[in-house]
Protein backbone atom coordinates (compact mmCIF):
# COMPACT_ATOMS: atom_id res chain seq x y z
CA UNK A 1 0.00 0.00 0.00
CA UNK A 2 1.41 3.70 -0.66
CA UNK A 3 1.45 6.25 1.63
CA UNK A 4 -0.78 7.59 -0.64
CA UNK A 5 -3.49 4.85 -0.10
CA UNK A 6 -3.20 4.66 3.40
CA UNK A 7 -3.92 8.40 3.73
CA UNK A 8 -7.02 8.16 1.57
CA UNK A 9 -7.95 5.24 3.62
CA UNK A 10 -7.74 7.37 6.63
CA UNK A 11 -9.56 9.66 5.47
CA UNK A 12 -12.22 7.73 5.01
CA UNK A 13 -12.15 5.81 7.93
CA UNK A 14 -12.23 9.65 9.53
CA UNK A 15 -15.38 10.88 7.53
CA UNK A 16 -17.43 7.69 8.34
CA UNK A 17 -16.33 7.97 12.49
CA UNK A 18 -16.58 11.59 12.96
CA UNK A 19 -20.16 11.70 13.16
CA UNK A 20 -20.52 9.31 15.60
CA UNK A 21 -17.76 11.00 17.31
CA UNK A 22 -19.30 14.61 17.79
CA UNK A 23 -22.43 12.59 18.39
CA UNK A 24 -20.90 10.58 21.79
CA UNK A 25 -18.59 13.68 22.47
CA UNK A 26 -21.86 16.24 22.81
CA UNK A 27 -23.65 13.24 24.87
CA UNK A 28 -21.01 12.75 27.60
CA UNK A 29 -22.08 14.27 30.59
CA UNK A 30 -20.75 18.27 30.85
CA UNK A 31 -17.14 18.74 32.12
CA UNK A 32 -17.09 19.57 35.75
CA UNK A 33 -20.40 17.70 36.57
CA UNK A 34 -19.70 13.82 36.08
CA UNK A 35 -22.73 11.26 36.72
CA UNK A 36 -20.49 8.65 38.26
CA UNK A 37 -21.17 7.72 42.07
CA UNK A 38 -18.18 5.61 42.88
CA UNK A 39 -15.44 7.81 42.99
CA UNK A 40 -17.58 10.12 45.26
CA UNK A 41 -18.31 7.33 47.36
CA UNK A 42 -15.14 6.47 47.94
CA UNK A 43 -13.95 10.26 48.88
CA UNK A 44 -16.42 9.46 51.77
CA UNK A 45 -15.61 6.59 52.80
CA UNK A 46 -12.56 5.22 52.64
CA UNK A 47 -10.53 7.79 55.14
CA UNK A 48 -12.85 6.42 57.70
CA UNK A 49 -12.28 2.77 56.47
CA UNK A 50 -9.02 2.65 55.68
CA UNK A 51 -7.35 5.27 57.71
CA UNK A 52 -5.14 6.78 54.72
CA UNK A 53 -5.85 10.79 53.32
CA UNK A 54 -4.44 9.78 49.89
CA UNK A 55 -7.18 8.52 47.89
CA UNK A 56 -5.50 7.61 45.00
CA UNK A 57 -2.89 5.75 46.44
CA UNK A 58 -6.16 3.69 48.37
CA UNK A 59 -7.56 3.06 45.30
CA UNK A 60 -4.40 1.91 43.34
CA UNK A 61 -2.96 -0.33 46.69
CA UNK A 62 -6.52 -1.73 48.22
CA UNK A 63 -9.48 -1.03 46.48
CA UNK A 64 -8.93 -1.80 43.06
CA UNK A 65 -5.25 -3.63 44.00
CA UNK A 66 -5.57 -6.59 41.66
CA UNK A 67 -5.98 -4.16 38.83
CA UNK A 68 -2.55 -2.77 39.91
CA UNK A 69 -1.07 -6.16 40.25
CA UNK A 70 -1.85 -6.89 36.24
CA UNK A 71 -0.44 -3.64 35.24
CA UNK A 72 2.57 -4.78 37.21
CA UNK A 73 2.88 -7.99 35.58
CA UNK A 74 2.54 -5.85 32.56
CA UNK A 75 5.37 -3.50 33.37
CA UNK A 76 7.09 -6.94 34.54
CA UNK A 77 6.61 -8.25 30.98
CA UNK A 78 7.25 -5.04 28.85
CA UNK A 79 10.62 -4.40 30.62
CA UNK A 80 11.69 -8.33 30.54
CA UNK A 81 10.79 -8.14 26.77
CA UNK A 82 12.79 -5.03 26.52
CA UNK A 83 16.33 -6.50 28.07
CA UNK A 84 15.71 -9.59 26.55
CA UNK A 85 15.60 -7.69 22.87
CA UNK A 86 18.29 -5.79 23.37
CA UNK A 87 20.79 -7.58 25.52
CA UNK A 88 20.51 -10.82 23.24
CA UNK A 89 21.28 -9.40 20.55
CA UNK A 90 24.54 -7.14 22.20
CA UNK A 91 25.78 -9.70 24.11
CA UNK A 92 27.25 -9.24 28.01
CA UNK A 93 31.08 -8.40 27.85
CA UNK A 94 31.28 -4.70 29.53
CA UNK A 95 32.98 -2.21 27.44
CA UNK A 96 33.02 0.35 29.57
CA UNK A 97 33.52 3.44 26.86
CA UNK A 98 30.95 5.50 25.33
CA UNK A 99 30.57 5.26 21.87
CA UNK A 100 31.19 7.63 19.76
CA UNK A 101 30.60 9.17 16.35
CA UNK A 102 33.05 9.61 13.80
CA UNK A 103 33.31 13.68 12.95
CA UNK A 104 31.05 14.75 16.06
CA UNK A 105 33.45 17.24 18.38
CA UNK A 106 33.54 15.76 21.90
CA UNK A 107 33.10 18.92 24.18
CA UNK A 108 34.48 18.14 27.54
CA UNK A 109 31.85 18.53 30.28
CA UNK A 110 32.53 21.17 32.57
CA UNK A 111 33.32 21.23 36.61
CA UNK A 112 30.44 23.34 37.22
CA UNK A 113 27.94 20.60 35.05
CA UNK A 114 29.27 17.88 37.53
CA UNK A 115 28.96 19.87 40.49
CA UNK A 116 25.62 20.65 39.74
CA UNK A 117 24.42 17.07 38.74
CA UNK A 118 25.90 15.55 41.49
CA UNK A 119 23.82 18.15 43.93
CA UNK A 120 21.26 17.68 41.77
CA UNK A 121 21.14 14.08 41.69
CA UNK A 122 21.10 13.73 45.29
CA UNK A 123 18.20 15.30 46.20
CA UNK A 124 16.28 14.43 43.14
CA UNK A 125 16.81 11.06 44.32
CA UNK A 126 15.82 11.83 48.61
CA UNK A 127 13.02 13.44 47.13
CA UNK A 128 11.72 10.55 45.05
CA UNK A 129 12.30 8.23 48.17
CA UNK A 130 10.24 10.51 50.07
CA UNK A 131 7.67 10.63 47.53
CA UNK A 132 7.38 7.05 47.97
CA UNK A 133 7.08 6.85 51.52
CA UNK A 134 4.75 9.27 51.87
CA UNK A 135 2.36 7.75 49.36
CA UNK A 136 -0.45 7.12 51.79
CA UNK A 137 -0.50 10.74 53.18
CA UNK A 138 0.31 13.29 50.62
CA UNK A 139 0.26 12.75 46.75
CA UNK A 140 3.07 10.32 45.41
CA UNK A 141 3.37 6.76 46.01
CA UNK A 142 5.49 3.66 44.26
CA UNK A 143 4.90 4.54 41.29
CA UNK A 144 5.52 8.25 41.35
CA UNK A 145 8.24 7.77 43.46
CA UNK A 146 9.90 5.14 41.70
CA UNK A 147 10.30 7.15 38.06
CA UNK A 148 11.48 10.75 40.04
CA UNK A 149 14.46 7.72 41.69
CA UNK A 150 14.74 7.12 37.90
CA UNK A 151 15.68 10.58 36.66
CA UNK A 152 17.82 10.94 39.52
CA UNK A 153 19.78 8.13 37.78
CA UNK A 154 19.65 10.34 34.85
CA UNK A 155 21.10 13.48 36.37
CA UNK A 156 23.76 10.79 37.47
CA UNK A 157 24.40 10.21 34.01
CA UNK A 158 24.46 13.63 32.94
CA UNK A 159 26.96 14.51 35.37
CA UNK A 160 29.30 11.64 35.07
CA UNK A 161 29.32 10.05 31.95
CA UNK A 162 28.76 6.96 30.61
CA UNK A 163 32.21 5.53 32.33
CA UNK A 164 31.47 6.76 35.53
CA UNK A 165 27.71 6.27 35.72
CA UNK A 166 28.32 2.65 34.76
CA UNK A 167 30.45 2.00 37.52
CA UNK A 168 27.84 3.33 39.92
CA UNK A 169 25.14 1.49 38.66
CA UNK A 170 25.24 -2.57 38.83
CA UNK A 171 21.90 -4.26 36.73
CA UNK A 172 21.66 -7.43 38.73
CA UNK A 173 20.44 -5.22 41.85
CA UNK A 174 18.06 -3.30 39.53
CA UNK A 175 16.86 -6.63 38.28
CA UNK A 176 16.63 -8.05 41.53
CA UNK A 177 14.92 -4.95 42.72
CA UNK A 178 12.58 -5.15 40.24
CA UNK A 179 11.59 -9.04 40.48
CA UNK A 180 11.66 -8.77 44.17
CA UNK A 181 8.67 -5.76 43.89
CA UNK A 182 6.76 -7.69 41.84
CA UNK A 183 6.97 -11.03 44.16
CA UNK A 184 6.80 -9.07 47.09
CA UNK A 185 3.44 -8.21 45.08
CA UNK A 186 2.69 -11.06 44.51
CA UNK A 187 3.11 -12.43 47.96
CA UNK A 188 0.57 -9.79 49.35
CA UNK A 189 -1.87 -10.79 47.18
CA UNK A 190 -1.66 -14.32 47.65
CA UNK A 191 -1.12 -15.03 51.52
CA UNK A 192 -4.39 -13.30 52.77
CA UNK A 193 -6.20 -16.37 50.13
CA UNK A 194 -4.01 -19.01 52.19
CA UNK A 195 -5.53 -18.21 55.32
CA UNK A 196 -8.98 -18.10 53.73
CA UNK A 197 -9.51 -14.02 52.94
CA UNK A 198 -10.05 -12.73 49.67
CA UNK A 199 -6.81 -11.92 47.57
CA UNK A 200 -5.36 -8.68 49.38
CA UNK A 201 -7.33 -8.70 52.46
CA UNK A 202 -6.29 -5.72 54.58
CA UNK A 203 -5.68 -7.66 57.46
CA UNK A 204 -2.50 -5.58 59.10
CA UNK A 205 -3.52 -2.84 61.73
CA UNK A 206 -4.48 0.05 59.99
CA UNK A 207 -2.73 3.04 61.72
CA UNK A 208 -3.38 6.12 62.46
CA UNK A 209 -4.42 8.21 59.68
CA UNK A 210 -1.38 10.81 58.58
CA UNK A 211 1.12 8.87 60.29
CA UNK A 212 3.85 7.62 57.86
CA UNK A 213 2.85 4.34 58.80
CA UNK A 214 -1.00 4.05 57.88
CA UNK A 215 -2.95 2.02 55.42
CA UNK A 216 -2.04 -1.23 56.85
CA UNK A 217 -0.96 -3.78 54.23
CA UNK A 218 -0.83 -0.72 51.76
CA UNK A 219 2.26 0.41 53.10
CA UNK A 220 3.81 -3.47 51.97
CA UNK A 221 2.13 -3.11 48.65
CA UNK A 222 3.56 0.62 48.20
CA UNK A 223 6.93 -0.40 48.85
CA UNK A 224 6.47 -3.06 46.36
CA UNK A 225 5.28 -1.09 43.56
CA UNK A 226 8.49 1.63 44.62
CA UNK A 227 11.40 -1.11 43.83
CA UNK A 228 9.46 -2.71 41.29
CA UNK A 229 9.46 0.46 39.25
CA UNK A 230 12.49 1.79 40.63
CA UNK A 231 14.22 -1.53 39.47
CA UNK A 232 12.27 -1.41 36.00
CA UNK A 233 13.14 2.00 34.88
CA UNK A 234 16.85 1.76 36.15
CA UNK A 235 17.10 -1.64 33.89
CA UNK A 236 15.58 0.28 31.03
CA UNK A 237 18.12 3.32 31.39
CA UNK A 238 21.12 0.70 31.72
CA UNK A 239 20.05 -1.68 28.69
CA UNK A 240 19.10 1.74 26.26
CA UNK A 241 22.68 3.50 27.11
CA UNK A 242 24.41 0.11 26.68
CA UNK A 243 23.38 0.67 23.17
CA UNK A 244 25.51 3.68 22.99
CA UNK A 245 28.36 2.28 24.04
CA UNK A 246 31.47 1.58 21.96
CA UNK A 247 30.23 -1.27 19.68
CA UNK A 248 33.67 -2.98 18.43
CA UNK A 249 34.96 -6.39 18.98
CA UNK A 250 32.07 -7.37 20.83
CA UNK A 251 31.52 -10.90 20.91
CA UNK A 252 27.77 -11.49 19.29
CA UNK A 253 26.00 -14.83 20.82
CA UNK A 254 26.55 -17.68 18.41
CA UNK A 255 22.66 -18.08 17.05
CA UNK A 256 21.94 -14.50 16.15
CA UNK A 257 25.27 -14.27 13.21
CA UNK A 258 24.25 -14.56 9.87
CA UNK A 259 25.43 -17.50 7.59
CA UNK A 260 27.42 -15.51 5.70
CA UNK A 261 29.22 -12.57 7.24
CA UNK A 262 28.65 -9.00 6.42
CA UNK A 263 30.70 -7.90 3.85
CA UNK A 264 31.96 -4.86 6.05
CA UNK A 265 32.32 -7.31 8.94
CA UNK A 266 34.76 -9.45 6.74
CA UNK A 267 37.04 -6.51 5.95
CA UNK A 268 36.88 -5.15 9.43
CA UNK B 1 -27.12 26.28 23.63
CA UNK B 2 -25.02 25.20 21.11
CA UNK B 3 -21.33 27.23 22.14
CA UNK B 4 -22.19 26.23 25.60
CA UNK B 5 -22.35 22.30 25.07
CA UNK B 6 -19.31 22.87 22.83
CA UNK B 7 -17.61 24.64 25.21
CA UNK B 8 -18.43 21.32 28.12
CA UNK B 9 -17.31 18.86 25.38
CA UNK B 10 -14.16 20.77 25.03
CA UNK B 11 -12.04 17.89 26.65
CA UNK B 12 -13.71 15.07 24.51
CA UNK B 13 -12.85 17.41 21.63
CA UNK B 14 -9.13 17.51 22.52
CA UNK B 15 -8.98 14.02 23.55
CA UNK B 16 -10.59 12.72 19.84
CA UNK B 17 -8.05 15.53 18.43
CA UNK B 18 -4.61 14.13 20.10
CA UNK B 19 -6.17 10.38 18.88
CA UNK B 20 -7.01 11.39 15.64
CA UNK B 21 -3.54 13.51 14.95
CA UNK B 22 -1.90 10.17 16.31
CA UNK B 23 -3.35 8.20 14.03
CA UNK B 24 -2.40 10.44 11.44
CA UNK B 25 1.10 10.51 12.31
CA UNK B 26 0.98 6.57 12.41
CA UNK B 27 -0.24 6.14 9.05
CA UNK B 28 2.24 8.86 7.47
CA UNK B 29 5.24 8.11 9.66
CA UNK B 30 8.60 7.01 7.57
CA UNK B 31 10.41 6.61 10.62
CA UNK B 32 9.80 3.81 13.14
CA UNK B 33 11.19 5.88 15.76
CA UNK B 34 8.90 8.52 14.93
CA UNK B 35 5.93 6.70 14.85
CA UNK B 36 6.18 5.46 18.99
CA UNK B 37 6.63 9.51 19.32
CA UNK B 38 2.83 9.37 17.67
CA UNK B 39 1.56 6.31 19.31
CA UNK B 40 2.54 8.31 22.95
CA UNK B 41 0.18 11.06 21.72
CA UNK B 42 -2.34 8.42 20.91
CA UNK B 43 -1.98 7.57 24.83
CA UNK B 44 -2.27 10.87 26.40
CA UNK B 45 -5.73 11.19 24.74
CA UNK B 46 -6.79 8.72 27.25
CA UNK B 47 -5.47 10.28 29.74
CA UNK B 48 -7.28 13.57 29.03
CA UNK B 49 -10.49 11.94 28.22
CA UNK B 50 -10.07 10.04 32.04
CA UNK B 51 -9.11 12.83 34.01
CA UNK B 52 -11.52 15.00 32.06
CA UNK B 53 -14.24 12.84 33.09
CA UNK B 54 -13.41 12.05 37.11
CA UNK B 55 -12.75 16.57 36.96
CA UNK B 56 -15.70 18.50 39.32
CA UNK B 57 -15.96 21.91 39.26
CA UNK B 58 -14.66 23.93 41.94
CA UNK B 59 -13.54 20.94 43.90
CA UNK B 60 -10.05 19.99 45.33
CA UNK B 61 -7.63 17.09 44.98
CA UNK B 62 -8.73 13.67 46.47
CA UNK B 63 -6.35 13.93 49.22
CA UNK B 64 -7.56 15.04 52.42
CA UNK B 65 -4.28 15.97 54.95
CA UNK B 66 -5.08 19.72 54.50
CA UNK B 67 -8.78 19.60 54.19
CA UNK B 68 -10.86 17.17 56.56
CA UNK B 69 -12.63 14.56 54.73
CA UNK B 70 -15.96 15.33 53.08
CA UNK B 71 -14.50 18.88 50.91
CA UNK B 72 -15.41 18.20 47.83
CA UNK B 73 -12.96 16.52 45.43
CA UNK B 74 -12.63 15.07 42.17
CA UNK B 75 -13.13 11.29 41.18
CA UNK B 76 -9.83 9.47 42.17
CA UNK B 77 -10.89 6.03 40.43
CA UNK B 78 -9.50 7.40 37.27
CA UNK B 79 -6.55 8.97 38.45
CA UNK B 80 -5.29 5.65 40.09
CA UNK B 81 -6.21 4.38 36.50
CA UNK B 82 -4.06 7.25 34.21
CA UNK B 83 -1.46 7.14 36.80
CA UNK B 84 -0.62 3.20 36.42
CA UNK B 85 -1.50 3.67 32.63
CA UNK B 86 1.33 6.61 32.35
CA UNK B 87 3.98 4.02 33.77
CA UNK B 88 3.00 1.39 32.13
CA UNK B 89 2.99 2.64 28.59
CA UNK B 90 6.51 4.41 29.31
CA UNK B 91 7.84 0.77 29.65
CA UNK B 92 5.56 -0.66 26.59
CA UNK B 93 7.07 2.64 24.60
CA UNK B 94 10.48 1.37 25.55
CA UNK B 95 9.98 -2.10 24.36
CA UNK B 96 8.82 -0.67 20.92
CA UNK B 97 12.09 1.21 20.65
CA UNK B 98 13.99 -1.78 21.42
CA UNK B 99 12.62 -3.57 18.90
CA UNK B 100 13.09 -0.28 16.51
CA UNK B 101 16.97 -0.61 17.30
CA UNK B 102 16.55 -4.40 16.31
CA UNK B 103 15.08 -3.64 12.73
CA UNK B 104 17.93 -1.10 12.39
CA UNK B 105 20.29 -3.53 13.08
CA UNK B 106 19.04 -6.68 10.57
CA UNK B 107 17.47 -4.15 7.89
CA UNK B 108 19.61 -0.98 8.09
CA UNK B 109 16.41 0.73 7.41
CA UNK B 110 13.44 2.21 9.51
CA UNK B 111 11.43 3.56 7.03
CA UNK B 112 8.06 1.16 7.37
CA UNK B 113 7.72 1.92 4.05
CA UNK B 114 10.70 -0.20 2.90
CA UNK B 115 10.44 -2.90 5.37
CA UNK B 116 9.05 -6.25 3.68
CA UNK B 117 7.70 -9.16 6.19
CA UNK B 118 8.94 -12.55 5.92
CA UNK B 119 12.17 -12.22 3.72
CA UNK B 120 15.58 -13.38 4.94
CA UNK B 121 17.55 -10.00 5.59
CA UNK B 122 19.42 -8.93 2.58
CA UNK B 123 22.97 -8.94 4.02
CA UNK B 124 22.86 -12.66 4.17
CA UNK B 125 21.24 -12.96 0.29
CA UNK B 126 24.50 -12.28 -1.46
CA UNK C 1 -14.97 25.83 32.91
CA UNK C 2 -12.03 28.01 34.55
CA UNK C 3 -10.17 29.87 32.09
CA UNK C 4 -7.05 28.10 33.19
CA UNK C 5 -7.98 24.85 31.97
CA UNK C 6 -9.42 25.55 28.72
CA UNK C 7 -6.17 27.73 27.84
CA UNK C 8 -4.20 23.94 28.85
CA UNK C 9 -6.59 21.70 26.76
CA UNK C 10 -5.87 24.65 23.48
CA UNK C 11 -2.16 24.10 24.70
CA UNK C 12 -2.51 19.89 24.99
CA UNK C 13 -3.80 19.78 21.70
CA UNK C 14 -1.53 22.00 20.26
CA UNK C 15 1.99 20.78 21.38
CA UNK C 16 0.10 16.96 20.55
CA UNK C 17 0.08 18.47 16.69
CA UNK C 18 3.72 19.58 16.85
CA UNK C 19 4.94 16.19 17.89
CA UNK C 20 3.12 14.47 15.06
CA UNK C 21 4.63 17.24 12.48
CA UNK C 22 7.98 17.19 13.86
CA UNK C 23 9.24 14.83 11.29
CA UNK C 24 12.27 14.57 11.94
CA UNK C 25 13.05 12.07 15.46
CA UNK C 26 15.23 14.44 16.86
CA UNK C 27 13.50 17.43 16.95
CA UNK C 28 9.88 15.05 17.91
CA UNK C 29 12.19 14.42 20.95
CA UNK C 30 12.21 18.04 22.11
CA UNK C 31 8.46 18.34 20.96
CA UNK C 32 7.29 14.98 23.32
CA UNK C 33 9.19 16.57 25.59
CA UNK C 34 7.51 19.72 25.79
CA UNK C 35 4.20 18.11 25.05
CA UNK C 36 5.15 15.90 28.41
CA UNK C 37 5.27 19.39 30.44
CA UNK C 38 2.01 20.49 29.30
CA UNK C 39 0.40 17.42 30.05
CA UNK C 40 1.74 17.70 33.56
CA UNK C 41 0.55 20.92 34.12
CA UNK C 42 -3.28 20.32 32.67
CA UNK C 43 -2.85 17.37 35.00
CA UNK C 44 -1.92 19.55 37.96
CA UNK C 45 -4.92 22.16 37.05
CA UNK C 46 -7.42 19.34 36.55
CA UNK C 47 -6.99 18.38 40.26
CA UNK C 48 -4.46 15.24 39.95
CA UNK C 49 -1.36 16.30 41.72
CA UNK C 50 -0.54 12.57 41.70
CA UNK C 51 -0.50 11.96 37.88
CA UNK C 52 1.27 14.86 37.21
CA UNK C 53 3.84 13.80 39.67
CA UNK C 54 4.56 10.78 37.21
CA UNK C 55 3.67 12.31 34.07
CA UNK C 56 6.38 15.47 34.70
CA UNK C 57 8.82 12.37 35.41
CA UNK C 58 8.09 9.82 33.01
CA UNK C 59 7.03 12.67 30.32
CA UNK C 60 9.73 15.02 30.12
CA UNK C 61 12.79 13.21 31.59
CA UNK C 62 12.53 9.47 30.97
CA UNK C 63 10.83 9.08 27.87
CA UNK C 64 12.68 11.57 25.52
CA UNK C 65 16.10 10.36 27.34
CA UNK C 66 15.22 6.85 26.19
CA UNK C 67 14.28 8.30 22.59
CA UNK C 68 17.82 10.10 22.59
CA UNK C 69 19.58 6.45 23.58
CA UNK C 70 17.49 4.81 20.68
CA UNK C 71 18.48 7.61 18.18
CA UNK C 72 21.98 7.59 19.44
CA UNK C 73 22.31 3.63 18.96
CA UNK C 74 20.83 3.75 15.39
CA UNK C 75 23.68 6.55 14.38
CA UNK C 76 26.43 4.23 15.89
CA UNK C 77 24.80 1.55 13.71
CA UNK C 78 24.48 3.51 10.78
CA UNK C 79 27.82 5.10 11.02
CA UNK C 80 28.80 1.20 11.34
CA UNK C 81 27.85 0.11 8.04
Amino acid sequence: MTPRQRLVLLGLAALVLMPAVMRIALALPAFGAPEAELGQAMNALVPGLRHVTNMVAAVNFDLRGIDTLGEEGMLLCAVTGTTVLLRGARGESGRERAGHLPGRPVTPRADATVLVCRIAATLTLLFGLSVALHGMTTPGGGFQGGVIVASGLLLLYLGEGYEGWRALIPPPVLAVLEGGGAVLFVLCAGLPLLAGHPALQNLLPLGEPKDLYSGGLMVVVNAAVALSVTGSFGLLLVEFLEETREPADDPVPEDTLPEDPLPDEAER
Amino acid sequence: MSALSLLDALPWLVAVWLFAVGLYGIATSRHCVHLVGCLTVCQSATYVLLLGIGYVRGAGPPVFYDHPPGTPAVDPVVQALVLTDIVVGAAVSALLLALAIQVQKRRGTLDPQALRPLRPPPSSLE
Amino acid sequence: MTGLVAALLLLTALSGLLVVLARDPRRQVFALSGNGLVLGLLFLALQAPDVALSEIAVGTAITPLLFLATLAAIAMDRAKR
